[in-house]
């Protein structure tokens, strides 16, 4: 396919919106809350603009790039969006901007802030900046800056179980990212500093060894962050104790980076064919199968919602290394628009789940007995994106699965439709016997607890930003086939992938 | 191309001629202040006046005395003393404006700014000697120099440790003039203009022993362990002072001796025949490692942070002993990067004393909330010490575990990483102390330290930043630490 490279200053503003929002959070407070909400949403609506656009651009044949800062005598800070990045920069962006939406309403009553908003436009700015990364080096910049910086997110609350989550969170993701860096460290050496454009930079010549060395602490570096089975400890902890709309781009795209950077440097850093020489993949598709089954079954017995989604999260970004480590083109493309799907699926989720736990004081999935009367929009929500996430058509996840399910088939592995169904059969069993209780259960009622049976549905603020997801859910799957959508762009990344 | 400059020989100097002005100036607080700024300032201005030259290639010299054939005081400004003396004559002037609000109430500020002053002069004097003789003696004078610094507060507790500090330090001295007159009978000069000067055909005994005895030397100060012991003492002295000792002047110049040793007198050819730096790899990675651990569980401020001296001065080592462009490299940004960061740290833990007298980590709950400026500053440098990308620190690691894969000892690579872990270790909790934890109720209230202590800080902490994520600033070093390179490997 043709492309052509622009010189363009939008993926730098893409970044630098977000940015300047994070500078801009305290003395705008000084104003007046209101003022800095409506500009932290204004920059963060332009950003959303500019990745949305950039992706329309880039599902139309552009591709655009920028070189910002030279950070060392021959390596420069160098922004390139292409297909993969534009798709994946928009998802951060759109997602970001409905949960600050949903921020106001939800930490009204928080205390500090300052601190909250000034971290999470700074996240979302190194997130977009992991997105549109040009090359390794700036990768790792982005994705180390917010990785660690997320930290106050995470331990917002400061409850003594957040602050346990937040070290385990530190540690685990510190860990990671070392080997993310030997890693790259390692690839600069073999192969020099280099755009990742190609379908690989690495060349067998290098020696068996030490590709593999290169390709291990990759996928352990950033099965930390995909929370690849055994490395995912800080999952189950984190989204439970952070705030209810950090913990929908935790899981929705944060844990995504790490997905997204293993796609980036499998097709990118290593390419199909020196893959399939190295016959290694077929472990990566094992631990894969074997975490989407394993942490369905961990979720299936969690009490805690929050905890409960946060298993699910593992499971199913898992199913994008799965599409990814089967080297097929349609799993490809099922992997990449897995990204997406489920980052405004369970985006949908946990905001239900903050509503929930605003709204009705309720954290326990024992407790959501009759929630639907009381919440109807919430609770249609939730049961759509919980459709969603099990593979109903038409929703969106349904359309990931079912690439996935080609890929498989294209690929020779009918075996591992097994797993891609009984996850999705694991889907159901963990979330749709919430959404019988909160459709078919009488509410019991304490007397202790603020309990009632009247209405209690969310203000407009938190409502809006939940009907959007669940929108877009839909819409992502009745849409699919449409050009300009995620689809399309995942063919043109997969395109690149295998030429 | 080589100038004859005065300017080589008036960088040393001038700091001199300052010192005798403070000490004339009695107890004249305006006269001391503006001798102090305007001989930090001048000196900066003299140094970068050199900077676009150094740049271009060109190496000022200059020859002071010549006692004998070939023996005598010179100044020789290439391009691995450009870099060490505009680090320090930049942070000179920030120490000195940090001094100023830091010293304000404490006795004998004269002998105070005085010595400071001195020790600049001997700092620059060691970047610029052309000889050992003449680094030889800038390296010792700079050690007495110190001695009053280290025991400003005349406490029992600070005689002893001054007492430890001259005890570790001549002795080194005495070691480095005795390899230097080695050196001489050798080579039949002394000079550190050349990619080394030590022929094989001396023997690779002699050799081995001679560059024991160098290293060693220069080793005190650069905090090898086990010659480490006099470093965390000397915190007892007034925090400006810690700045100075183990940022800039003192460690920096034993850390800067070794390069010279390694590089200009026995140069990277003759070391890799006699393969001897190996062990010299293998011991700055223990002390790199071991530093660390030891750091984790100081609880004094000051102390954790002269743990981490002790780890991070070893990268300096570690990556001249690596004897491969990269890894060279990296030990010479190193200096600037460290010094930095080091400097930002310990500034931070003046501020705090001064304007809460406390001195150890677990005090410092909540301290993010009412310093908010100061600490952010030192979670910079945290994240720097870390090698957190776009922070200085992160350069460092980068070339350093490059340059470990460029001599195929890989293990320096995961040495790297397990520093990088460990710092993460005993810096972040303070920085979670600080912004995490609430402060005790009962407590007084406490502000931001004054400008004069806040400004030096936070400059600081920007300069952390700009040398972390750009190689393209006009005026920064790192184009100096490249000539360095390729000078020194002939390419």
């Amino acid at each position: 396919m043709e492309t052509e490279v622009t010189r363009s200053f939008l993926p730098l503003a893409a970044f630098l919106l977000p940015l300047a929002g994070a500078v801009l959070t305290m003395p705008l407070r000084r104003i007046s809350a209101r003022v800095r909400d409506i500009t932290l949403l204004a920059l963060t609506a332009l950003a959303a603009s500019v990745a949305v656009w950039l992706a329309a651009r880039v599902a139309g044949g552009a591709v655009y790039e920028i070189y910002i800062l030279q950070l060392t005598p021959d390596i420069w800070m160098y922004l390139r969006v292409d297909a993969l990045g534009a798709l994946f920069g928009a998802t951060v962006a759109v997602l970001w901007m409905l949960a600050l939406v949903y921020s106001w309403g939800y930490m009204a009553e928080g205390h500090r802030l300052g601190r909250y908003y000034s971290f999470f436009m700074l996240s979302l700015a190194w997130t977009m900046g992991v997105a549109y990364s040009g090359n390794l080096l700036t990768f790792l910049i982005f994705y180390e800056l917010f990785s660690i910086l997320t930290y106050p997110l995470v331990v917002h609350e400061q409850t003594p179980e957040a602050m346990a989550a937040g070290t385990k969170y530190i540690i685990y993701i510190l860990v990671g990212g070392s080997l993310v860096l030997l890693a790259i460290v390692l690839t600069y050496f073999a192969a020099g500093d280099q755009t990742l454009t190609t379908g690989g930079i690495l060349s067998a010549e290098i020696g068996q060894q030490r590709l593999f060395a290169i390709f291990w602490c990759y996928i352990a570096g950033f099965g930390v962050k995909a929370a690849l089975v055994p490395l995912h400890g800080w999952v189950p902890d984190a989204h439970p104790a952070a705030p209810a709309p950090f913990s929908a781009v935790l899981s929705g795209v944060m844990v995504a980076a790490g997905s997204f950077g293993i796609m980036r440097v499998l097709f990118q850093v290593f390419g199909v064919e020196l893959l399939r020489e190295m016959g290694v993949m077929s472990m990566i598709t094992i631990l894969a199968g074997f975490t989407v089954l394993f942490a369905a079954v961990l979720a299936v017995n969690q009490d805690n919602l929050k905890r409960r989604l946060a298993y699910s999260t593992i499971s199913q970004m898992a199913y994008v290394v799965l599409g990814v480590s089967l080297l097929g083109f349609d799993s490809t493309i099922g992997a990449i628009i897995h990204v997406t799907n489920h980052a405004f699926m369970k985006g949908g989720l946990f905001l239900c789940a903050g509503l929930f736990i605003r709204r009705l004081g309720v954290h326990r999935v024992s407790q959501l007995d009759g929630a639907a009367k009381r919440m109807p929009i919430t609770a249609a929500g939730f049961a759509i994106a919980a459709l969603g996430m099990i593979g109903t058509p038409p929703l969106s996840g349904f359309v990931s699965k079912w690439y996935l399910g080609l890929g498989m088939l294209e690929t020779g592995n009918p075996l591992l439709l097994v797993v891609l169904l009984g996850g999705a059969l694991l889907a159901a069993v963990y979330l749709l016997p919430i959404v019988y209780r909160m459709y078919f259960r009488e509410p019991v009622l304490t007397a202790d607890d603020k309990i009632t049976a009247e209405g209690r549905e969310a203000p407009a603020s938190m409502l809006v930003p939940l009907v959007i997801v669940t929108l877009l859910t839909i819409a992502l799957g009745l849409s699919a086939s449409l050009p300009g959508m995620p689809v399309s762009l995942a063919r043109m990344a997969a395109e690149t992938f295998f030429h | 191309m080589e100038v004859v400059d005065a300017r080589a020989a008036l960088a040393p100097a001038i700091s001199l001629v300052c010192a005798a002005l403070v000490f004339a100036s009695a107890d004249n607080t305006f006269w001391r202040r503006f001798f102090s700024i305007a001989a930090a300032l001048a000196k900066l201005v003299i140094v970068m006046s050199m900077l676009p030259g150094s740049l271009r290639g060109v190496v000022y010299t200059f020859k002071l005395v010549e006692f004998t054939e070939g023996v005598g005081l010179a100044f020789r400004a290439d391009a691995l003393g450009m870099f060490f003396s505009v680090v320090s004559s930049t942070l000179w002037l920030i120490t000195t404006i940090y001094a100023i609000g830091y010293m304000e109430r404490e006795p004998n500020r004269r002998r105070f700014f005085g010595f400071f002053a001195l020790c600049v002069s001997t700092t620059v004097g060691v970047a610029f000697a052309e000889n050992l003789l003449t680094m030889f003696l800038f390296y010792e004078s700079l050690t007495i120099c110190t001695y009053p610094l280290v025991i400003h507060d005349e406490t029992p507790e600070a005689m002893k440790a001054g007492r430890k500090y001259l005890i570790y330090t001549l002795t080194g001295g005495a070691l480095v003039l005795l390899g230097s007159i080695v050196t001489y009978q050798l080579a039949g000069t002394m000079t550190l203009s050349q990619p080394g000067i030590l022929p094989l055909e001396a023997g690779r005994t002699t050799l081995t022993v001679l560059f024991v005895a160098l290293i060693a030397g220069f080793g005190v100060k650069a905090a090898i362990m086990p010659l480490h012991g006099w470093l965390p003492s000397a915190m007892v002295a007034p925090t400006p002072v810690s700045a100075l000792l183990h940022a800039v002047a003192v460690v920096k110049v034993g850390a800067f001796g070794i390069l010279r040793i390694i590089y200009n007198i026995f140069g990277v050819a003759l070391l890799r025949e006699l393969g001897i730096c190996t062990w010299l790899a293998g011991l700055a990675a223990f002390t790199i490692l071991a530093a660390s651990v030891v750091a984790i569980f100081q609880d004094n401020l000051k102390r954790r942070l002269a743990f981490s001296t002790i780890s991070q001065l070893s990268y300096i080592v570690l990556g001249a002993a690596l004897l491969t462009p990269l890894a060279a490299t990296a030990a010479i940004v190193h200096i600037a990067n460290q010094a930095f960061a080091k400097i930002t740290m310990f500034f931070v833990a003046g501020s705090i004393q001064r304007a809460t007298g406390k001195t150890t980590v677990h005090e410092l709950a909540g301290i993010g909330f009412r310093m908010p400026y100061t600490m952010a500053a030192f979670t910079i440098a945290a994240l720097s010490f870390i090698g957190v990308p776009l922070f200085a620190g992160f350069v460092t690691k980068w070339y350093l575990s490059l340059g470990a894969l460029e001599d195929g000892a890989w293990w320096y690579a995961l040495v790297m990483l397990a520093s990088a872990l460990l710092n993460a270790a005993y810096w972040l909790p303070v920085v979670y102390t600080a912004f995490f934890k609430t402060a005790p109720t009962a407590e007084v209230e406490v502000h931001e330290a004054h400008w004069t202590m806040l400004g030096p800080t936070l400059v600081c902490a920007v300069f952390v930043i700009i040398l972390g994520a750009t190689v393209s600033v006009p005026g920064m070093p790192f184009a100096l630490a490249s000539a360095a390179v390729k000078f020194v490997f002939g390419m």
